[in-house]
């Protein structure tokens, strides 16, 4: 190493020593240099912290209790689930819920997170008071008489039941974050759209819309992860196997199987995979970041 | 005229949670159960459950339970944030492997969990044996129970933070540095006087979040403790859930859970009042 390089480098503890000897001031470059010693602390840090997925992967892939494979490795336990569980069940009603949850809460917030967004009024002020208050009840509490309530009506151990209630406990976040994506886009597109005499809804439908992708992504994101990892509503509401979610599936027969491993993180592998590849395909446009924004700007 | 871009929203609002509230309202001072109205007992719920030290104890471990989440939390993923921003190489890839805790359901991390701590045989426990702590059973002992139960609490929220502080963080003029730079200020120094400061409103709304999402928390400690052992970690949502579900005194399970709600609602629209404050303020 150079002494240039010492120089730009400058660790806390010379640093007023080099002050002092240059004497000026110097402007440093951004300094982009990799230091090996932290992506170390952070290898490690990432390693410990991963220890309990990698376990499930791992375990997911030893042979089953019993079986007198000597394999280090087998793919016996995700063949054999299909055939011991009822884990395509699981898998098919789970993913029905999360989309339509997914489809209908992003619907919904996206037209009332735009007059978060633009709307300065005392309503609207309400508006996001009452969204804080309803973010902050207690999922337990509105549990218990929607039970009593939707055993009335045939909506217990009922797929659609449960999917109002994820639509419902989505909206307050997937407002927020539809808010905060309106407020990174200029109004003045859309004054200039009605200048020429287009209507709010067209406006809103045709300008502010197509220039939200990353917001409705987001959003989407969030409504899916919701739905997709409940397990309190699902385990209320769903009484019959036939209607199991992948949450209350897998802890059943957990707690069946307790002592089958390979088999019970084959499950548990299945279930983690397709939040997981959502967000390696649509990580970039995942951002909570802007929720502070959205939440404290009216 | 925009009544039509919020109407939905209210609309299931009003079903989901604002309905809920006020039948829970007038069912905790009635003495039904799941399947009958009952007739009306005055305050009997609430004096029951004022004067049961279930509910005290549950009080107490919601408040550890939560500012061990809120905090921990906090420090770990600002503490990553800040590791982080700069001089790491490929600091994308961490941010995505670091969120996976966050992003795995909680019933597979949660079976995952019990696998590493919840018998003799398990590696942690046979990790401690090794180091010398004999018999370390982490879930069978009340106080180490409630320990696991707050790590693994930080374990999962951890990227959430780090995720909002990361945004806030970006956010920050790097000038400010090389002021603070120029001007001689130990790293400590920085991180006190410029770097906190700067994200304090990120922060606090972080904090106002989590606090939100561990007073509600259900499935974390219930998936690894079931409340237990004797208790030790039976939160009020999951001490209103054995109510109700298991105990079936639906009354009183109510009655927790509608006091838990007022206690949130007061202190989360005082904390909604401060966030504007600040936001003025900056």
């Amino acid at each position: 190493m150079s002494t240039a390089d010492t120089l730009v480098q400058a660790p806390a503890g010379t640093r007023d020593r080099t002050l002092d000897r240059t004497g000026a001031v110097r402007i440093q470059p951004p300094r982009r240099r990799i230091s090996w010693m932290r992506t170390g602390v952070m290898i490690l840090i990432t390693a410990i912290v991963l220890v309990p997925i990698g376990g499930v992967v791992g375990l997911s892939l030893r042979p089953a209790l019993g079986s007198n494979s000597n394999a280090a490795i087998t793919f016996a336990n995700f063949v054999n689930m299909f055939s011991q569980t009822q884990v395509l069940t699981w898998l098919r009603n789970s993913l029905g819920v999360t989309l339509v949850t997914v489809l209908v809460s992003v619907a919904v917030a996206a037209p009332a997170g735009y007059v978060l967004s633009r709307g300065r009024n005392r309503l609207v002020s309400s508006y996001s008071l009452m969204l804080f208050i309803v973010q902050s009840l207690p999922v337990v509490t509105a549990v218990i008489p929607l039970f009593i309530l939707f055993a009335k009506i045939g909506l217990v151990d009922n797929l659609l039941g449960i999917t109002i209630i994820y639509v419902g406990s989505t909206m307050s976040v997937s407002i927020w974050m539809m808010a905060a994506y309106y407020d990174s886009i200029p109004v003045s597109l859309e004054e200039a759209a009605w200048m020429d005499g287009c209507s709010v809804f067209g406006s809103f439908s045709r300008i502010v819309l197509r220039n939200s992708l990353p917001g409705l992504l987001s959003t989407a994101i969030f409504a899916f992860l919701l739905a997709w990892n409940d397990y309190l509503v699902a385990l209320v509401f769903l009484r019959s196997s036939s209607n199991f979610t992948f949450a209350v599936g897998l802890e059943s027969f957990f707690q069946q199987n307790s002592t089958n491993w390979g088999l019970v993180m084959a499950v548990a592998v299945l279930m983690m995979l397709p939040p997981i590849i959502i967000f390696a395909v649509l990580n970039r446009y995942f951002s909570i970041g802007g929720l502070g924004g959205a939440l404290a700007g009216r | 005229m925009l009544i039509a871009f919020v109407a939905p929203s209210i609309v299931l609002l009003l079903l989901i949670n604002l309905y809920p509230t006020i039948y829970a309202a007038s069912e905790s001072v009635r003495n039904g159960t799941l399947a009958t109205v009952g007739r009306f007992i005055g305050f009997a719920n609430y004096s029951s459950i004022f004067s049961s030290s279930a509910f005290w104890k549950a009080a107490e471990f919601t408040v550890i339970f939560s500012v061990v989440g809120v905090f921990g939390s906090w420090l770990a993923g600002l503490g990553i944030a800040l590791l982080l921003r700069d001089r790491v190489a490929v600091p994308s890839v961490f941010k995505v492997l670091l969120l996976l805790p966050w992003i795995v359901p909680v019933v597979v991390s949660a079976t995952s969990w019990n696998w590493l701590v919840a018998t003799p045989e398990s590696p942690l426990p046979q990790l401690a044996h090794f180091l010398g702590f004999h018999n370390a059973l982490f879930l069978a002992n009340p106080t180490l129970a409630k320990i696991t139960v707050c790590v693994f609490k930080v374990w999962i929220s951890f990227p959430f933070m780090m995720m909002m502080m990361s945004a806030a963080l970006t956010s920050v003029d790097k000038n400010v540095y090389e002021a603070a730079q120029i001007d001689g200020a130990s790293r400590w120094q920085t991180l006190r006087r410029l770097t906190l400061p700067l994200i304090a409103r990120s922060t606090y709304i972080s904090w106002i979040l989590m606090t939100i999402f561990c007073v509600n928390d259900f499935p974390t400690i219930f998936l690894l403790t079931g409340g237990g052992p004797v208790g030790a970690t039976t939160s009020l949502v999951v001490l209103a859930y054995q109510t109700v579900f298991e105990d079936l005194q639906t009354g009183t399970g109510i009655s927790i859970a509608f006091i838990m709600t007022i206690a949130l609602v007061l202190v989360s629209v005082f904390l909604y009042r401060q966030i504007r404050k600040v936001n003025i303020a900056e």
